[in-house]
């Protein structure tokens, strides 16, 4: 158990006044807290946006990377040493934008991460320019000014599951108890997991709001579900309408990426030692 | 004795088998080789070539004279047939439809030879070698050792197959063949050289980084820096060594970033254009003060330019690269010994100062063969730099403002430490901010490591002895070529010698202003079209080369190129 004050903020908080980031630092404080993980052995990788900037409000390990790239550097992070407890903020700006080709290819490759999204349709900390999830038709400061957004939104939920993730979920910002539980879930999967967590932006989406996630969400679990079938959790990523899903929409055991890697056996990359005698033997088999 | 052979055909057939095959006869043989690769950018057909050039005295280029072809194609005999020198012989496979030759060149039955006595058309490479070593009169005992020694890690009846047929093409070519060879080598003994270890540029850097305790690699395909990359995971299981080959280089950075925060040595290799999708990492890694290594081997530019050539055309880029300022450091090593040196020193020169540390290498450099002394391993040192003590009583900060600008580093999962880093500008503990004091702080911690740097790196070479009228600038593999160049100038009177970098930056400036100074002349010669090094000198030091030699074709450098540049301006 790791207490609420240990894991009391660094820094004061920035963000907006009902943004749906208090509600994931919250669920994220308690899934922590609970998960029977010692304090220093988790780590944040956050990516650019509001969403990334948790680290900062919570005392764990952590490093603040860049736009979309969170995914890559944690993965690093992660094979590196294997006892770490790798948690990956990011938000859909930042991860569905230009970080979608690492979470597809971390998908596929059943590296064992914890990815939430912090998902609010917007670019908030650039001002309200629509995202990679705004829906189509979603007007904006850089959407064509009479379409709107002119494509249709990832559904990272769908993305996720069609790449091979071995975990997926969708949580609510507002529903803490029901993301706390999602959350401990992921953290505890051995492998790809993914919670695509429905965040309103108050300050710019006026669409994606708390009244609307309120109205329009229902829970998978709740309403008999099968979480081990891929192809039941992919009809139910695209059921995606007036009705949103959320909860578990997948789960599965499969061999993870650092099983097939040449680690050593305690899987601590950072401590191992090169036997130097086999390196003049690859020299010496050279030798003519 | 100074022969050059030039194996060509199609990619596909072998050429680089009968290339290693006559490196090691001549190197068991006791001779000093020296091998580069031309080839094109395809899997089957085209024109490619293996140049193999063997020596009693040590060598350091290619040269433009050939001495003997062998081509399996008829493109292999026109390719080079203007470099031949005189009483040079093509040697090439009988079956090959070509307009009238001069009687000194040999049709050899290279297939027929492979099929009929050796039951298989692969053995065509030994056959290849028994034309050769008959040609040039090579005393065939000799080669029979060698050989014996090479084929018998494939087995015993590999062995008397492959030298049945090199034995039977041998005296089958002294029997009919009725041509003269420039070269006569049948009164060649066991050669004074007892370099044995075969090492390409790539295959060095390897080794290196092996050596250097290397624990992480990601990397993405490209040439010609993927063989490199291939060496390390073809060891990782052995040497327990974590490697992935990514989705593109930004992941390849992005995860090898991740390995060194989480406290493994990690490196990436690549090409330019890789390195171009690499940027915005290497900004991450100088920000996070994160330990890499980057090893870029260059080839021709932009875009895809040419991907199996070289040049070194990527020095000012890597020296800009990335937003921002921020210390870093850059390596080129001249040839696969330093490479080896370079490789090492590449990881503890990041983890003791923290920041990038790119390694300069180009298709000439990575791919070209040379025979060197055998490496002892066991010599390597390393130095992981400044750690946090274990004991400490004051909450740790990754970023702690220190006196030389580097702080005691931790890694995530120490007892009793967060260990916090970001992209942003950050304050000592590693959490962010934008207060402007603390980014000058911050950016004066950057700059405080760069005299440190300065005093590590190793100084340039000069080559040639102090005080000569003319001085050639080179860096990196260009060195060679030039070194060859100086001795014949210098065999002749000229007053010249070189001067050498291998450590370009930051740049060691002391013996470069004297060197300036004690010549009449200083020649920047560079594998590209901007003399890149000497535009880095006049940033660094106010000083201008008097001339310059370019060469940009995605052809290595040859002494011979060097020195007729030098006459037009007057040098010779």
């Amino acid at each position: 158990m790791i207490t609420k004050e240990q894991l009391e903020g660094p820094q004061k908080i920035t963000w907006c006044t009902g943004c749906g980031n208090f509600g994931i630092l919250a669920s994220l404080k308690n899934a922590v807290g609970e998960l029977g993980v010692p304090q220093n052995q988790f780590v944040i990788v956050s990516g650019i946006g509001c969403g990334s900037k948790i680290p900062h409000y919570i005392n764990l390990n952590a490093i603040h990377t860049l736009h979309g790239r969170a995914i890559a550097v944690a993965q690093g992070i992660h094979l590196a040493n294997l006892d770490l407890q790798v948690l990956v903020h990011v938000g859909d700006g930042d991860t569905l934008g230009e970080g979608l080709g690492h979470l597809m290819h971390a998908a596929r490759r059943n590296v064992n991460l914890s990815v939430f999204i912090h998902n609010n349709g917007v670019m908030g900390l650039t001002k309200g320019q629509f995202s990679p999830s705004a829906p189509r038709g979603y007007v904006s400061s850089t959407s064509p000014p009479e379409a709107g957004a002119p494509m249709n939104p990832v559904n990272v939920v769908a993305y996720a599951l069609t790449a091979g993730a071995t975990f997926v979920a969708r949580g609510f910002s507002g529903d803490q108890k029901g993301l706390v539980a999602l959350m401990r879930k992921a953290m505890k999967h051995k492998g790809f997991a993914l919670v695509d967590i429905l965040q309103p932006c108050q300050t710019w989406n006026r669409q994606l709001n708390w009244k609307f996630y309120n109205e329009h969400t229902y829970s998978l679990q709740e309403n008999g579900h099968d979480i081990n079938s891929r192809i039941a959790a992919i009809e139910k990523a695209f059921s995606n309408g007036d009705k949103i899903p959320t909860g578990v929409f997948y789960e599965e055991k499969a061999p993870t990426l650092a099983e097939s890697l040449a680690l050593p056996p305690d899987g601590r990359l950072r401590d191992h030692q090169t036997d130097i005698k086999a390196v003049q033997a690859i020299i010496d088999e050279l030798i003519l | 004795m100074d022969i050059t052979f030039n194996i060509g055909g199609e990619a596909g057939q072998g050429i680089d088998t009968i290339g290693d095959l006559l490196t090691q006869v001549f190197v068991q043989s006791g001779f000093y080789t020296f091998t580069i690769k031309d080839f094109m950018s395809r899997i089957r057909g085209g024109y490619n070539f293996s140049q193999i050039r063997v020596s009693d005295s040590p060598i350091h280029a290619p040269i433009d004279d050939i001495d003997l072809i062998v081509a399996l194609s008829h493109d292999a005999i026109v390719g080079k047939r203007n470099q031949l020198v005189d009483g040079g012989v093509i040697i090439f496979d009988d079956t090959i439809k070509t307009e009238e030759l001069d009687a000194c060149h040999y049709p050899a039955p290279l297939q027929k030879t492979a099929t009929e006595v050796g039951g298989n058309i692969r053995m065509m490479n030994a056959a290849a070698l028994g034309a050769v070593l008959a040609v040039t009169r090579f005393p065939f005992n000799l080669a029979e050792t060698a050989l014996s020694e090479i084929f018998l890690r494939k087995g015993r009846k590999v062995v008397d197959a492959n030298v049945e047929v090199a034995k039977a093409l041998y005296n089958l070519t002294k029997e009919n063949w009725i041509g003269t060879c420039a070269h006569d080598m049948s009164t060649v003994k066991m050669g004074p050289c007892k370099d044995r270890l075969i090492l390409t540029g790539n295959r060095a850097i390897a080794l290196g980084a092996m050596a250097a305790n290397l624990k992480w690699i990601s990397s993405y395909p490209m040439s010609p820096s993927t063989a490199c990359f291939q060496d390390i995971v073809s060891n990782a299981q052995r040497l327990k060594i974590g490697s992935l080959q990514t989705e593109d280089e930004i992941a390849s950075l992005a995860t090898a970033i991740g390995a060194s925060f989480a406290g493994a040595r990690s490196m990436v290799t690549t090409s330019g254009g890789g390195f171009s999708l690499m940027v915005e990492g290497l900004g991450l890694a100088a920000m996070t003060e994160t330990p890499i290594v980057i090893y870029n081997a260059q080839r021709p530019g932009p875009s895809t330019g040419l991907p199996t050539r070289t040049e070194q055309g990527d020095l000012l880029f890597m020296l800009t690269a990335s937003q921002g300022e921020f210390p870093r450091i850059m390596l080129a090593p001249k040839d696969p010994i330093e490479a080896f040196d370079v490789a090492t020193r590449a990881f503890n020169l990041a983890d003791k100062f923290q920041v990038p540390v790119m390694i300069l290498g180009d298709q000439y450099f990575s791919d070209s063969v040379k025979n060197v002394p055998r490496i002892d391993a066991g010599k390597v040192e390393i130095d992981r730099g400044k750690r946090a003590s274990t004991m400490a009583s004051e909450p740790y900060e990754r970023f702690k403002l220190t006196e030389d600008g580097v702080s005691p580093i931790a890694f995530p999962g120490d007892q009793g430490k967060f260990v916090v880093a970001s992209g942003n500008v950050h304050l000592e503990n590693g959490h962010i901010t934008e207060d402007p004091d603390i980014r000058n702080s911050m950016v004066e911690k950057f700059m405080r490591k760069i005299p440190q740097i300065l005093k590590t790196l190793n100084p340039p070479q000069v080559f040639g002895g102090r005080g000569a009228e003319t001085t050639l600038l080179t860096w990196g593999s260009t060195w060679g070529a030039a070194y060859e160049a100086v001795k014949v100038l210098a065999d002749k009177g000229v007053s010249i010698n070189l001067l050498h970098f291998c450590d370009l930056f930051p740049l060691k400036t002391h013996i470069l202003t004297e060197v300036f100074s004690e010549a009449k002349g200083v020649v920047a010669v560079e594998q590209n079209a901007t003399s890149q090094f000497a535009k880095l000198v006049l940033m660094e030091t106010g000083l201008t080369v008097d001339k310059r030699v370019n060469k940009y074709d995605g052809r290595p450098m040859t002494p011979r190129f060097i020195m007729d540049r030098l006459k037009e301006g007057g040098i010779s």
